[in-house]
């Protein structure tokens, strides 16, 4: 049922399939992710080999047995590649759900209560919006040493507060129109008006927000597993580049270094053509201009 | 607090409110860690800790004096001594700091004002085949992190080409005149520099060249045309002083990528700022080090968003007045 909620909401807001195969920004960002995505969820179960296996011979190149070589500690580089990309997804999409449910409820929360408790979440978020993210996650993996699924929630504990800002700034102007004052009128409870209209009127922020906030964390995961915060034997794709990089003189650096790179780069790239074209198509300064 | 006429108290309060979380979690996290987690930590270290080194290192996360000690300690410089260097944290960060602002602030400074000139333009020539190439080009950067084209550019033109080193900010032990200095701090600087310049010039470029768009509808700019100004200055005098604001207020979002970025790109470089101390801090363990790091680039980012806010209330007087 609330799937439907929020498909008419789309709806309710543009003729979505006209304009998403308009936009090629948009097609090829979602075929990037789409592609990446099944490479994620699916390549584990088809790769050859297990990436924690260290028994194959070190620093190999490409072979038929193994497509991508092997690394320094004679593992599979193309299993542990699919591996990594499958971790850093896994955080990103974590910290972006998170992150964005967060931002949600506090926004429609705030919009809705008004006056004192209004006031107070807004200042909070004020602060922790003032408050570098990447620090406190430096600060919380040094000493925690935590699991990256634990960082991920507190990346997403810090990355809410501008989700809050939009959702509450749309949800005050749609709280006084004509059609959610007759539907007050009418006798429905606040729950009720914020879960069948508050909510899915805004489904397209939501679209934005979370492509946006799992872009955002893709770049911390690469960041912070690259300055050495995650364990070592974890999986990821920061960390491969790290560990490649050590090695970046010797010949092997086009199938070890550069595979996690593009990946990477790729998974970055796909984010942002979303989030760029979901960006121009629902601001509503920018839509009439493009 | 007002300053010309405007009311302050609200930014600075967060700001401070926010610096203050920072200092009481970087006060309080290590009591919270179970256990003797000195030995624990220092176990997994390259650093070895004799008996009275450790014993100090214990005492330094003793609570004795209670949350405002800490912060006495911390406006005296006193922000503990790394074993790992063998020196007192604050002397570290402050060797560190010079080569950490002349990067990003250079970096920061040369793609804003391209990014600003490349925006205002391509929004000016507006459906040209060179405007749709601009922001398609911009576009695809926007999607290379750092971590990438660092690595990119370390592998072809230091590796290959060999046309810049590969590490450091200069020269060691080199009998070097003046000229010759800066000249030899440059040629180390322009890789890094480079690779944060392609990193934050596509964000400056998008931002500019949409306010742009919008700002060239306006009927004052249609007023301009008009009246027969010269193009040149219908852009720049008239209308892009009006798209330098979204990029103002975009600033303090942007800041915390470019942070991390420039964390990242220092490490690949193994350039001597900040970051790369934090990265060498985490490597072995030293965990004063890593919490001045933390704790003072925090209040610096603080400081410098706080220094936007009242840049943009001066250039916006709207702002102050709304609020």
């Amino acid at each position: 049922m609330p799937i439907i909620c929020w498909i008419h909401g789309w709806a309710m807001h543009l003729d979505a399939g006209r304009h998403i195969g308009k936009d090629s920004w948009l097609v090829t960002g979602i075929s990037i992710l789409l592609f990446l995505g099944f490479l994620a969820a699916a390549g584990p179960f088809l790769v050859p080999h297990d990436p924690y296996d260290i028994s194959f011979s070190p620093l190999r190149p490409p072979s038929a047995d193994h497509w991508l070589g092997t690394n320094d500690g004679g593992m599979d580089i193309l299993s542990e590649l699919v591996f990594s990309l499958r971790n850093t997804v896994i955080f990103g999409v974590t910290a972006g759900t998170a992150g964005l449910v967060l931002g949600v409820v506090t926004g429609l929360f705030s919009a809705w209560a008004g006056g004192w408790t209004d006031q107070v979440v807004m200042r909070l978020a004020d602060i922790v919006l003032a408050i570098p993210s990447v620090m406190v996650l430096i600060l919380v993996a040094a000493f925690f040493q935590p699991s990256p699924v634990v960082l991920a929630l507190v990346l997403a504990g810090l990355a809410w507060p501008t989700t809050a800002r939009g959702v509450r700034a749309q949800a005050l102007a749609l709280k006084n129109s004509l059609h959610i004052k007759a539907a007050q009128r009418m006798g429905g409870s606040g729950r009720y008006i914020i879960a069948r209209h508050l909510m899915p009127e805004l489904f397209p922020l939501y679209l934005i927000n979370f492509a946006a906030k799992t872009r955002m964390a893709v770049f911390m995961e690469a960041s912070l597993a690259f300055l050495g915060l995650f364990d070592p034997g974890e999986k990821s794709l920061g960390l491969m580049i790290s560990y490649a990089l050590q090695y970046y003189y010797l010949d092997i650096w086009s199938n070890w270094l550069m595979p996690p790179i593009m990946l990477l780069s790729l998974l970055i790239m796909g984010t942002t053509f979303v989030t760029i074209s979901l960006e121009k198509m629902f601001d509503p300064r920018l839509r009439k201009t493009v | 607090m007002r300053i010309r006429g405007k009311n302050w108290s609200t930014p600075a309060l967060v700001y401070l409110a926010a610096a203050l979380i920072m200092a009481y979690a970087s006060f309080r996290l290590p009591q919270l860690l179970p256990g003797d987690f000195v030995t624990a930590m220092y176990a997994g270290s390259d650093v070895t800790l004799n008996a009275e080194q450790a014993a100090e290192l214990r005492a330094f996360y003793q609570d004795t004096q209670g949350f405002p000690g800490y912060l006495r300690n911390l406006a005296t410089l006193d922000w503990g001594y790394s074993h790992a260097f063998m020196a007192p944290v604050s002397q570290l960060f402050l060797q560190a700091l010079p080569w950490t602002l002349l990067l990003m602030g250079t970096a920061h400074v040369l793609s804003t004002l391209l990014g600003f000139v490349l925006g205002v333009e391509a929004a000016w020539r507006r459906g040209s085949l060179m405007e749709k190439a601009g922001v398609g080009i911009m576009t695809v950067l926007e999607g290379v992190p750092e971590i990438c084209s660092g690595v990119l550019l370390l592998l072809v033109f230091a590796l290959s080409l060999g046309w810049f080193p590969a590490a450091g900010a200069q020269m060691a032990y080199a009998d070097h005149t003046f000229g010759q200095w800066i000249a030899d701090v440059l040629h180390h600087l322009a890789l890094p520099l480079a690779t944060l310049f392609l990193a934050y010039l596509p964000g400056n470029f998008l931002l500019a060249r949409a306010g742009m768009v919008m700002v060239l509808e306006r009927f004052f700019v249609v007023a301009a045309r008009a009246k027969g100004l010269p193009p040149l200055r219908i852009r720049y005098a008239h209308a892009a002083r009006n798209a330098l604001l979204p990029m103002v207020t975009r600033f303090g979002l942007r800041f915390a990528f470019m942070i991390t970025g420039a964390l990242v790109v220092e490490t690949i470089f193994s350039y001597p700022g900040l970051g790369t101390l934090l990265f060498n801090a985490i490597a072995l363990r030293d965990l004063p080090l890593v919490q001045g790091i933390v704790l003072f680039s925090s209040i610096m980012v603080l400081v410098i968003n706080l220094g936007m806010e009242y840049a943009y209330n001066l250039l916006d007087p709207r702002v102050g007045h709304a609020s």
